[in-house]
């Protein structure tokens, strides 16, 4: 039931109530799954999939049939092995085997984990993680190698970052480490997500060769993630924004949250925001190379959405004093907008692009590099559709010789022109000549012709009177009778 | 290509126009990067921007005096020559022609004189450019705008110019020319461009800005355009080694145009806004008048005539308008592709040395006037 504070947002916001009807009410799935064909172990998995992710089981549910399956339980695999990662209160020693060994617990029949705390979310996962396996069991063997692939690096990952007591303490240091640790929880997705699409034929095979593409997709994605989630990480006492950054505007990160620093956080904020719009480009770049419309939709969709909340983000306050979010209009007239295709979502890019430009300060120590940030974004979009083709060769002369030769063929068209026009001119007049003479000589009248080619012109200029002309007439007429 | 960097010496090198703003820029960069190259500059005048290495030798001379270049070229006999002086914009049109056109003549006759390898003409951007156009990402297939088409005489010449270099490719076999069309070049030494800016800052004109400021533009830092002649030169140079192969038709590099920018497009006023704050400026973005194009059109045709009957140039003029609220980008793949062009300094580190040094020599004259 909408609250009140809600019902008047949406009196005030219109088309925001205009896109969530849109979308609510037009939207049709490209695939369904089809539940009665379902034995109970799937049907769970479903139903685990959809109460641990809010954002990603709307587009994994509309999945084309062949990856529906495979990718929603490597989604579940991950949060898995997400929720063993996150649980502070499993001591290192109990949780680093399970993170290296989890590739392994995945063909291990009836496999469970029950130490999470009893405030960990996504406990019950791991405690009925038995039906998962089940399910794993059954996908393709090509689909269940990827998986336990990307499962066994992101683990061993996260287990090297566990055991980083540096880590722990004092969060990531330098650019390198945090996109490294992106490139663990969501690089690492890309991967896998791109070998299921090209293994199940809906994407094109090249983006494999450019393995840089699928990593901005899953970087791109979890550094607005971080960048957004600044305030929220800072109280569950983690940090994830690189000390890289942040220590060039203030000497420790709590300096950050602090009212009079709030300038040095902006500008701290905008060079976090300037990293991961350096990937915004790559992330199009990879939209280009699905074939399959549910697989560009699951995709398309956290990208406008990323795109969309580093505006939100961006030289925004409130980003260190509460949650940022985008509103749900919005967040539906993205989902219209990045379920049908790629010029489309290059709009958005482009639109949110500008809206960031346009608050983008001067006085910001990355101001430029932010607009040349921007420009590259819409300089590939212009590269992929161009909205100017190459004019018309108007051929201009491209020498001096071919100046002198154009403007000496200009001057010799002008007089073939008046030659042309002379010589027709002495034709007409000839023939016309001997025809009146001929005529003349025959007997013609020419005095009588002139005479009443003047009468009837002046008829048709009226000068001479016409009551007058009437009356003679009338009496030549007249004579003749008698 | 990047291996081609480290080349230690080109042989002989001919930089025509070498103490102004680019050439003087390029000798540095060959001093720098290619530093057993003998560098033989040639200008009208060489007492300013001399480069102090030892290697680089200055000649005075006309490019418009065809028979002492002959003979300079003979006695220097370089290997490759880089071509890039040119009058200032605004001179009259006999004078460009002169220049522009006959001296370029004149020194493409000479080097096919004295044996010359590679020679590479510094053209404009601005040879695609007309008078309504917008650029939006242009590339090498834009065609060449001159005559009536071309609002400005200079690039009429210079697309002149081009076009002569071009069809003397391969005029002999071994004589081996390209074009490069750098965009927007600023930077240390500079005189159009930043000085330009940086003086709009201190009148307080940065308080006005004019159109949507959505429009992309070009600006290349005067090291990556000498960067770009110079592996043209290299090119050129392997192209001659493997004569008389001809590379494939996507890889050639003699006989063709190339724009070179610093691939980083931003919106027009960007640029003046880094420009103003590297110089002092800390005027807050809220403050900023914004002027629609279509106002500051009119406004900037009132001031043109009246100020024209004054005789005096106005401070807001019409071209001006056109400039600061149109699209003005190129694709620079064709260099990236073929001379493995890719800029050296990002254009916020150009921005910073470029008014840095303005404000040096700023400082110097002060000084001096202390004294």
């Amino acid at each position: 039931m909408p609250s009140p504070s809600s019902i008047l947002y949406y009196v005030f916001h219109p088309n925001e109530l205009r896109s969530i009807i849109q979308w609510k009410v037009w939207h049709n799935p490209v695939h369904e799954r089809d539940e009665s064909k379902e034995c109970e172990s799937l049907k769970r998995s479903f139903y685990f999939l959809t109460k641990t992710s809010r954002s990603f089981s709307a587009v994994i549910l509309e999945l084309h049939p062949e990856l529906l399956v495979p990718v929603a339980l490597f989604y579940l695999v991950l949060r898995g092995l997400d929720t063993v990662e996150d649980d502070m209160t499993i001591p290192l020693e109990k949780k680093e085997p399970v993170l290296r060994n989890f590739q392994n617990v995945l063909e291990q029949d009836g496999w469970t984990f029950t130490e999470n705390g009893p405030n960990e979310k996504d406990r019950q996962l791991l405690v009925e993680f038995n039906v998962v396996i089940e399910e794993f069991k059954k996908i393709k063997p090509a689909y269940r190698e990827i998986i336990k692939d990307i499962t066994k690096r992101m683990g061993n990952g996260m287990a090297d970052y566990a055991n980083n007591a540096e880590h722990n303490i004092n969060g990531v240091n330098t650019i390198k480490d945090y996109e490294l640790y992106c490139h663990y929880v969501a690089g690492l997705v890309g991967e896998g997500l791109t070998r299921l699409f090209v293994e199940g034929g809906l994407a094109n095979a090249a983006l494999l060769k450019k393995p840089e593409l699928m990593e901005s997709m899953g970087q791109f994605l979890q550094q607005v993630n971080i960048t957004r989630d600044i305030k929220e990480d800072l109280d569950d006492g983690r940090r994830f924004w690189p000390k890289e950054i942040w220590s060039k505007h203030v000497d420790k990160f709590e300096d950050l949250f602090k009212p009079e620093n709030k300038e040095k956080a902006l500008n701290a904020s905008s060079e976090m925001i300037l990293t991961a719009l350096n990937r915004a480009d790559d992330c199009l770049y990879y939209l280009a190379g699905l074939r399959e419309q549910s697989v560009f939709n699951f995709c398309a969709i956290p990208q406008s959405m990323a795109i969309a909340t580093l505006n939100e983000c961006f030289q925004n306050y409130d980003l260190f004093q509460k949650n940022v979010k985008i509103t749900k209009g919005d967040a539906c007239q993205l989902m219209v907008e990045s379920s049908q295709n790629l010029q489309l979502v290059c709009e958005v890019f482009k639109r949110y692009a500008r809206k960031i430009h346009k608050r983008n300060n001067p006085h910001d120590p990355n101001f430029l590099k932010i607009s040349i940030a921007l420009g590259r974004i819409e300089q590939f979009i212009e590269s992929i559709f161009p909205s100017q083709k190459p004019p018309v060769d108007s051929k201009s002369p491209a020498s001096v010789e071919e100046a002198e030769k154009k403007k000496k063929e200009d001057n010799e068209a002008k007089w073939d022109l008046i030659y042309m026009i002379s010589a027709i001119a002495l034709t007409v007049g000839v023939i016309t000549f001997f025809m009146l003479f001929i005529a003349w000589i025959a007997g013609a009248r020419f005095d009588i012709a002139y005479y009443q080619l003047k009468e009837q012109l002046g008829d048709l200029l009226g000068t001479n009177s016409k009551p007058a002309q009437v009356t003679e007439v009338h009496v030549a007429s007249g004579h003749s009778e008698l | 290509m990047s291996s081609l960097e480290s080349i230690p010496s080109l042989g002989k090198v001919v930089v025509v126009g070498g103490c102004g703003f680019l050439g003087s820029h390029i000798v540095s960069y060959i001093v720098k990067h290619h530093p057993q190259t003998r560098v033989a500059v040639l200008d009208l005048r060489t007492s300013s921007n001399r480069n102090a290495s030892a290697n680089v030798s200055y000649h005075d001379g006309d490019v418009t005096d065809v028979a002492s270049m002959k003979a300079l070229f003979s006695q220097l006999k370089p290997d490759a020559v880089i071509h890039t002086a040119s009058p200032h914009f605004n001179l009259g049109p006999e004078i460009l022609d002169k220049v522009n056109v006959q001296g370029t003549k004149n020194l493409l006759q000479a080097a096919q004189n004295a044996g010359v390898k590679a020679f590479v003409y510094t053209s404009s951007a601005g040879v695609v450019l007309d008078a309504v156009t917008e650029l939006v990402n242009a590339d090498e297939r834009w065609p060449l705008v001159t005559g009536k088409a071309q609002p400005e005489y200079y690039t009429t010449t210079k697309a002149y110019a081009e076009t002569a270099v071009l069809e003397a490719n391969r005029k002999p076999e071994s004589f081996l020319t390209c074009a490069i069309r750098p965009a927007g070049i600023f930077g240390e030494g500079d005189v159009q461009l930043l000085p330009k800016m940086v003086s709009a800052y201190r009148k307080g004109q940065t308080k006005f800005q004019v159109g949507d400021n959505n429009n992309l533009f070009d600006f290349t830092y005067v090291e990556n355009v000498a960067h770009g002649h110079l592996l043209a030169v290299v090119a050129l140079l392997k192209t001659h080694k493997i004569l008389p192969t001809v590379p494939l038709d996507t890889e050639r590099v003699d006989g063709e145009a190339f724009f070179v920018t610093n691939g980083e497009p931003v919106y027009f006023w960007d640029f003046a806004r880094a420009v103003w704050h590297e110089a002092g400026d800390r005027l807050p973005l809220k403050s900023v008048w914004h002027l629609s194009a279509d106002v500051a059109w009119m406004i900037g045709t009132v001031l043109e005539y009246t100020f024209w009957a004054l005789g005096k140039t106005p401070n807001l003029t019409r071209a001006q308008v056109r400039y600061s609220s149109m699209s003005k980008y190129h694709s620079v793949s064709k260099a990236r592709q073929r001379l493995g062009y890719e800029p050296i300094v990002s254009l916020d580190e150009g921005v910073r040395r470029g008014v840095r040094y303005i404000l040096e020599q700023e400082e110097k004259v002060g000084q001096k006037k202390g004294q």
